[in-house]
């Protein structure tokens, strides 16, 4: 280099030049040692070639020339053949030994800072492996039967009278159909799912309410394994039955139940043919019991039958091709039997803005995608996924953040170690390697404990979420060698700052102490604090949202009351009895009042809809309504007001042509005056079944779906189900009451004794949203509690680096609370430019959230400053304990230090 | 120490040495190689191959003077060791020894190339 500027009066002579910028590139990428004379030939080429051909083409030559040095042979260093370099290249195995026993020292001398460390990685870790199991297992429904790549499920979409129909079944007779016109279905199976049943195995009585009838072929279709009797074999014949193991123990303990009976409701007695595994956890059905396909009357009619059918495409054949094959179903098969229910022609029915069709969804969607009415179960949701997934990659970078940040703040504290290492010879990339070690040993602490930590919570975790992992799901080599390749990762990620800005210290500078490596990353350290305290607002807001949104559609005045309402289910079964079990009931004394409900607003009802015909003018508009049967005691019983007209009554012998609507009917129907006027039910179809009704009463709306839907327009029929009695009751001892209810039972039947009350059925409604906020709380109290363990470390760093300030400050006179504030401050800034970052972003992703719900709370501001004050209230006394010690060390010592 | 292979570029870089009078550094030897062979080459290979064969231990080198055509920069001068003679006169007698062998009748077909 010096060589050059003495040189460069003869340089400025010669006016032709070659490009500066290719120059510099040389410089740059040439191994210094080389660089002299391979530039200095290129010049003198240049020169020479200047001359020969001209300035324009020699540049070309020489960039063309010059380019071609960069190769690896060019950018090689030489090695300093130093001395202490050829003794520093002792084995990798002494090195790394050396490396650990550093380690395990550096740590135990923090104690501390090793504890906050490892902390706040392992419940990092831990939620993240727990948030793993879950959205894995989640991902993973209904992969596992054969050809679940080719598997498809037929359901029915409609539009008929303005109202949308989307099912999760599809007509009976088309599964048969499908697979009798269209060559690319390999396999078609159905399963009919008519409810719950009362089972009895001699005086053993049980309600069952996972049964379905499934066709012969179901075992070959779906990989359920068949664990006793012939797979292909066991449903052929009507009256057969195959139970799960956990059920054929229940019912036959350890006995072979092969042959065995069981009267399955009013179908008679059924054979068992068969024991099957207990259906796999990620399968979207948990059947208890199949009975055959063939035991229940099939229906024949399109538009009045249901089973739930899947197909297996044949290879080859596109989904393309299927849905058009549907399409000619419905042209060949729907289109007469439509003219037959409606007295309309296919074209005509279309015209009126009806829809019919049979699209088709992927098997191995339907547990995150699928959301159609008369689901075998209740899906997830592929938001909840992702939310989990967010929420885990969240938590997990909180901690690494966490753990980074701790690692550069203890780094000032180890510059004197570097100064002293490299001063006795250590190169940086031993160094590197010490340091590294230390981060990945501090990883794999934390993973053990993580792992201490998954196996105690296991339990709650699965209560929370509802699945049934165990420990095997975990100790298994995928989960095992992925969380020990992450542990790897996070360890060389986390560790790989401090490493490299510590070991690139200049040992002169450090060992004259001037080089404060925790200042010169201030800005990081403040940048990452920020960001850790922006998640964890924001998780904070949405825990407050959503536990908000929660509350408004527990407590939002439903139009009817739920609280003291006891429900007994199954009274079906006293037949002509119930009657006078309900009067019975009436008599005792903490009872107010009885009714028939097997129609409930919140919980198991029975559901019920009808075309519902009103005239309007001159034109005749069909609505479907859903409809409710009820006696004279429901509206009283639940707490129900009747807006205009009156309730049905005895007394009124005409009131079975009488009808009550609410008042989303009566604004839908466009009834100014209701009462008296009349409307007419389309029925199935037939002339017969078509019945003129009078309206006598508007009934107050009341929410009888959830708040997920705006109240729907509801007709309500006189004569109650009797599928349940509801029974208002007033008294703090529900314990007797039930006991004599109870009793009471028992006299009338053997059926089993079941109940429930209602403010708890309509709790239930709202589980998801219910668990949603519990995780969001469990999971905003974790990234507070990392980030505060962070926040903890860093201030823990902070005063100590300003002790000797302090002192001063204080032999200066000023005040301990002027210097609590001074060493607060610092961190309030961060803060408070994290709530501004936060607040817009959770305040948008939960207003999306809140869309979902017709009746929701607004966003109020007054959210968002809890949120921050919550967050401001916990730094302050994280912080505090750290500046408040600080401030009153006497400045006699602080002032002694060193 | 096993037998070094040459490559034809540095067989012939190191011929181009040996048949300097002095030391020489890149440019020389590029433009004499460019003469003797009608083929263009990049200083870069002719460093590349130059340093490699002083690895070898054929070739020797010292730092050169500079010149202000050279924008100052001083020179690698290069030059024949014993072991670079050794490796040619080895070259050498591999390839007479081969051309020995090429039985009479063939003679007539390297001839017909020679005036080709």
């Amino acid at each position: 280099m010096k060589k050059q500027r003495e040189h460069l009066s003869d340089h400025q002579s010669y006016p032709q030049e070659p490009p500066r910028w290719v120059d510099r590139l040389l410089e740059w990428f040439v191994a210094p040692h080389l660089l002299e004379y391979i530039q200095g030939d290129l010049y003198e080429h240049f020169q020479k070639r200047v001359v020969q051909i001209g300035l324009k083409r020699a540049r070309r030559e020489y960039i063309w020339s010059a380019l071609h040095c960069l190769t690896p042979f060019f950018f090689r260093r030489r090695k300093t053949n130093s001395y202490y370099n050829q003794n520093s290249n002792p084995s990798f195995k002494d090195m790394l030994s050396n490396y650990l026993t550093i380690a395990f020292r550096n740590l135990l001398r923090h104690k501390g800072f090793t504890a906050i460390n490892i902390l706040g990685l392992a419940v990092g870790m831990a939620s993240c492996l727990l948030i793993v199991l879950f959205v894995t297992h989640e991902l993973s429904y209904d992969r596992y039967h054969a050809h679940s790549d080719r598997m498809y499920r037929m359901t029915l979409h409609g539009r008929m009278d303005e109202k949308k129909i989307k099912l999760a079944y599809t007509s009976e007779p088309a599964g048969e159909a499908l697979l009798r016109d269209f060559p690319g279905i390999e396999a078609m199976t159905r399963i009919r799912n008519d409810g719950g049943l009362l089972v009895k195995n001699g005086k053993d009585v049980f309600k069952e309410e996972k049964v379905a009838f499934a066709e012969p072929n179901f075992f070959s279709f779906f990989s359920i394994r068949m664990v006793k009797g012939n797979p292909a074999k066991a449903l052929i014949d009507p009256k057969t039955v195959v139970l799960t193991e956990t059920t054929a123990r229940k019912y036959f303990g350890m006995a072979d139940p092969i042959g065995k009976t069981l009267t399955m409701g009013n179908l008679g007695l059924f054979q068992v043919t068969g024991v099957c595994e207990d259906i796999p956890s990620n399968t979207h059905f948990h059947y208890d019991m199949l009975g055959s396909f063939k035991s229940v009357n099939g229906g024949t009619k399109w538009l009045a039958s249901g089973a739930h059918t899947y197909v297996v495409l044949r290879e080859g054949y596109s989904i393309k091709q299927l849905e058009a094959q549907s399409e000619a179903l419905v042209n060949k098969y729907v289109s007469t039997e439509i003219k037959e229910f409606f007295g309309l022609s296919f074209a005509e029915f279309l015209k009126k803005g009806n829809q019919f069709g049979f699209p088709f969804q992927r098997v191995t969607d339907i547990h995150l995608y699928s959301n159609l009415d008369d689901e075998i179960e209740a899906n997830s949701d592929i938001k909840y996924v992702y939310i989990f997934s967010v929420i885990a990659f969240f938590i997990l970078l909180l901690a690494c953040v966490n753990f980074m940040n701790l690692s550069t703040a203890g780094s000032a504290g180890r510059s004197k170690e570097v100064g002293i290492r490299k001063v006795l010879g250590s190169v940086q990339t031993q160094l590197v390697g010490q340091f590294l070690t230390e981060s990945v040993l501090v990883t794999f602490l934390a993973l053990l404990l993580a792992f201490g930590l998954v196996i105690l919570l296991l339990p709650n975790f699965n209560d929370l979420t509802g699945k049934v992992f165990t420990l095997s799901s975990i100790f298994n080599c995928r989960v095992l060698g992925g969380t020990i390749i992450g542990c790897l990762a996070i360890g060389l990620l986390a560790g790989s700052y401090p490493a490299f800005v510590l070991s690139s210290f200049k040992p002169i500078t450090v060992l004259k102490g001037k080089v404060q490596a925790g200042f010169r990353s201030g800005w990081l350290r403040n940048t990452l604090v920020t960001g850790q305290f922006a998640i964890s607002i924001g998780i904070i807001i949405a825990t407050i949202v959503a536990n908000q949104q929660l509350k408004f559609m527990q407590n939002k005045k439903v139009g009817f009351d739920k609280e003291q309402v006891l429900v007994l289910h199954e009274t079906q079964v006293l037949g002509e009895k119930v009657n006078a079990f309900k009067n019975e009931l009436a008599k005792l004394s903490p009872v107010v009042r009885v009714s028939l409900a097997g129609f409930l607003p919140a919980g198991i009802s029975r559901k019920s809809v009808d075309g519902v015909q009103v005239k309007n003018g001159e034109r005749i508009v069909t609505h479907r309504t859903k409809s409710y049967y009820i006696d004279e005691d429901y509206l009283p019983t639940l707490g129900m007001k009747i807006a205009q007209g009156r309730n049905f009554s005895k007394t009124f012998p005409t009131d079975n042509s009488a009808i009550l609507i609410n008042e989303a009917a009566a604004k839908a129907y466009g009834f100014k005056n209701p009462i008296g006027e009349q409307v007419s039910l389309t029925g199935d179809g037939s002339d017969g079944s078509k019945k003129k009704y009078t309206i006598v009463g508007v009934i107050k709306d009341f929410h009888f779906e959830t708040m997920h839907q705006n109240i729907a327009p509801l007709i309500m029929f006189y004569g109650g189900d009797n599928a349940q009695l509801a029974l208002r009751i007033k008294t703090d001892d529900i314990p007797t009451l039930l006991y004599n209810i109870e009793k009471l039972w028992k006299g009338q039947t053997d059926n089993p004794f079941v109940y429930s009350f209602l403010d708890e059925r309509f709790n239930s409604m709202y589980q998801a949203e219910q668990r949603i906020g519990q995780l969001f709380g469990i999971f905003a109290g974790l990234a507070i509690f990392i980030s505060c363990l962070g926040l903890f470390g860093l201030a823990a760093f902070a005063t100590h680096q300003r002790t000797k300030e302090i002192g001063v400050r204080k032999v200066l006179g000023a005040s301990i609370s002027s210097i609590v504030s001074l060493l607060l401050a610092n961190f309030l800034k961060l803060i408070l430019i994290s709530i501004l970052i936060a607040s817009p972003v959770a305040g948008y992703v939960m207003s999306q959230w809140l869309h979902d719900f017709a009746y929701r709370i607004d966003l109020s501001w007054w959210i968002f400053i809890l949120a921050g004050m919550l967050a401001i209230s916990i730094a302050v006394l994280t912080v505090s304990y750290q500046t408040i010690k600080a401030a009153l060390v006497n400045p006699v010592k602080s002032l002694k230090t060193e | 120490m096993k037998k070094t292979i040459l490559g034809e570029l540095e067989e012939l870089v190191l011929l181009v040495v040996a048949a300097s009078t002095e030391e020489v550094y890149g440019v020389p030897v590029l433009e004499q190689l460019q003469e003797q062979t009608g083929r263009d080459f990049t200083i870069s290979a002719v460093h590349t191959t130059l340093y490699r064969l002083e690895e070898k231990g054929f070739l020797s080198s010292s730092v050169g003077g500079a010149t202000a055509q050279r924008g100052g920069r001083s020179k690698r001068l290069f030059a024949l060791t014993a072991a670079g003679g050794q490796a040619l006169r080895e070259i050498q007698e591999t390839r007479s020894r081969l051309w020995q062998s090429i039985p009479e009748s063939k003679r007539p077909l390297l001839a017909k190339l020679d005036l080709s």
